[in-house]
């Protein structure tokens, strides 16, 4: 029984921990920043690629 | 931060000179962790997309791409200020649209010769155009209907306003004229920068409804055609949709579509698919009916983005085939019934009753957002959702599949779009003024894209007959994909002089008129 409490302890403070940081990530928009951040490394990325262009 | 409808000045939100805004919304308790709980999912359809090695190495080929960086706050753009019914119906209709969005990347890049290259899958795909009625694909149940241009194009500019600029700057400096429509100019660009997949057994294009769109037809099918050696049938439907003499015309090309599908991926037409996916056809247009029928009372439920993204994709680019979307319909009109009842209002205050007319700015599809936040004006319906109400044959009977051809042949010529700016005076002028009348409307809004020939020559007309109505019209000039010709503010400035100096009025939220939304996704 203690041990299965202690579990149920555990996985409570899992999905605690996980809800605080998802939700801190959400609220703050945090997610955008970050990926605003990794946009201009693609561009540049994406100007290297050889390409066969024409009409 | 607050749980109230309008408490929030959302201008406040914004960051001079970034992509995003500062943080997400507090809408109440009840409404965030809703919120919250779809961000999650999206998160998570995001997450699965992106274990898929295919689908990173396509993120690394395809410029485009980028821009899905971007689709969460696509959703928060739309979903500004709103709370209990329209924040479900939005999520409701965004979320779907996501999920189905992702679904087209994958297939795309799973037969992608230059990523997946499954041959076999390949061979069981039909390309179609982004802007294209995808009716003549309802009886071909096994094959995949794709469309390259729907992800490269149509949905980068919703997700990052500058998402087309490359590639029109493309398609000019290799000498296209830049007074076309950016929208298939973009589109060729990106057939011209070697940027888009290759995959297919065939490829149907369709004649949208205009000069730009012929261009970039003949440059993207030249590419196919000539180089990649997929087949391409160009699906000539009639521009004067509503004269009996073209229907026939109109059939035919659809008989010979469907021939032409047949002949290169070796499946049979079936009825028993065609007759079902018709059912959802019919059932999305009720839906749709229902909805507007609402949006004529005091008390609209849904309208503006929530009305005019939904009704692109499920009438066009659906058309039936994917039942998701039939559950989503049922789902969106509960919760509307439900608002309904309740006598629910989307915003604190309601000034103004709007029809919106004219080929909406795409790189600003949030406006009508921010109409109902800013000055409270409600667009209640808006150009292209005004598409056929017309119920099509749905049993199959002998008399019926005869019949089936001519529904395929009318919502083809009826696409989004092409049903109002061609096929003459009545669909684009007045009906616009039978609408104002139905729906009790005060305003009307009208885009004018300046690239656009077919509506810019109608000008002068729709004024006389604002005059003649004394309803106030305002224009709202913009370039369609093109964010450098006429910026947001740019946009924005249009309706905030004419609402101070034409109306004498005050916004509602102030924080809203002057955003720094410039470098903004």
């Amino acid at each position: 029984m203690a041990l299965f409490l202690h579990v149920l302890k555990i996985i409570a403070i899992v999905i605690v921990a996980l809800f605080a940081l998802t939700f801190t990530v959400y609220i703050f928009n945090l997610d955008m920043k970050l990926t605003a951040a990794i946009e201009p490394w693609l561009l540049k990325h994406y100007d290297k690629i050889d390409r066969d262009q024409h009409l | 931060m607050a749980k109230q409808i309008g408490a929030d000045r959302f201008g406040d939100f914004y960051i001079e000179g970034s992509r995003v805004r500062k943080r997400r919304e507090w809408r109440g308790f009840v409404d965030t962790m809703y919120d919250y709980s779809r961000w999650l999912k999206i998160m998570m359809t995001l997450g699965k997309f992106v274990m898929k090695p295919r689908n990173v190495k396509a993120m690394f080929r395809y410029r485009w791409m980028a821009n899905y960086l971007a689709v969460p706050m696509m959703v928060d753009r739309h979903t500004q200020g709103l709370r209990g019914e329209y924040l479900r119906i939005c999520h409701e209709e965004q979320d779907l649209v996501i999920d189905d969005v992702a679904k087209l990347l994958d297939s795309l890049f799973r037969g992608d010769r230059r990523i997946g290259n499954d041959k076999k899958f390949s061979d069981k795909v039909v390309l179609v155009d982004e802007n294209e009625m995808t009716a003549v694909m309802m009886g071909f149940p096994t094959l995949k209907v794709l469309s390259r241009e729907t992800p490269s194009t149509y949905v980068s500019v919703l997700l990052n306003q500058r998402a087309a600029c490359h590639y029109i700057d493309v398609a000019q400096e290799f000498g296209l004229a830049g007074d076309v429509c950016p929208m298939p100019e973009a589109e060729a660009g990106v057939s011209i920068d070697d940027d888009a997949p290759i995959l297919g057994a065939c490829a149907i294009q369709c004649n949208t409804t205009c000069d730009g769109s012929l261009l970039g037809n003949g440059v993207i099918s030249q590419r196919l055609e000539h180089e990649d050696g997929i087949p391409v049938f160009q699906l000539a439907a009639p521009l004067r949709h509503r004269e009996d003499d073209v229907q026939e015309y109109a059939a035919q090309e659809i008989r010979n579509a469907i021939a032409f599908v047949e002949k290169h991926t070796g499946v049979k037409w079936d009825w028993k698919a065609y007759f079902e996916c018709a059912k959802r056809v019919n059932y999305a247009t009720k839906c749709r009916q229902e909805w507007l029928e609402m949006n004529r009372t005091p008390y609209p439920q849904v309208f503006g983005s929530n009305l005019a993204l939904y009704t692109e994709t499920n009438y066009m680019a659906i058309c039936g085939r994917v039942p998701a979307f039939e559950k989503a319909d049922r789902k969106i009109t509960k919760l509307a019934r439900q608002a309904y009842a309740k006598k629910k209002m989307a915003a604190k205050e309601y000034r103004h009753r709007a029809i919106v007319w004219g080929v909406q700015s795409h790189y600003y599809m949030d406006f009508l957002v921010w109409l109902l936040n800013c000055w409270g004006i409600v667009p209640l319906t808006d150009m292209l959702s005004m598409v056929s109400t017309k119920e099509i044959a749905e049993v199959d009977t002998p008399e019926n599949r005869e019949q089936a051809i001519y529904d395929m042949a009318w919502l083809t010529e009826n696409m989004i779009m092409r049903n109002r700016t061609h096929g003459g005076y009545k669909v684009l002028l007045d009906e616009l003024w039978e609408f104002v009348e139905m729906f009790n409307a005060d305003m009307v809004i009208l885009w004018e894209h300046m690239s656009c020939k077919a509506l810019d020559g109608m000008h002068g007309l729709f004024e006389e007959k604002a005059r003649e109505k004394g309803i106030p019209l305002v224009w709202v000039s913009h370039d369609l994909f093109d964010p450098r010709i006429i910026s947001r503010q740019g946009v924005r400035d249009q309706i905030n002089s004419f609402m101070r100096t034409v109306m004498q009025e005050e916004p509602i939220d102030p924080s809203l008129e002057i955003l720094p939304d410039d470098q903004s996704w």
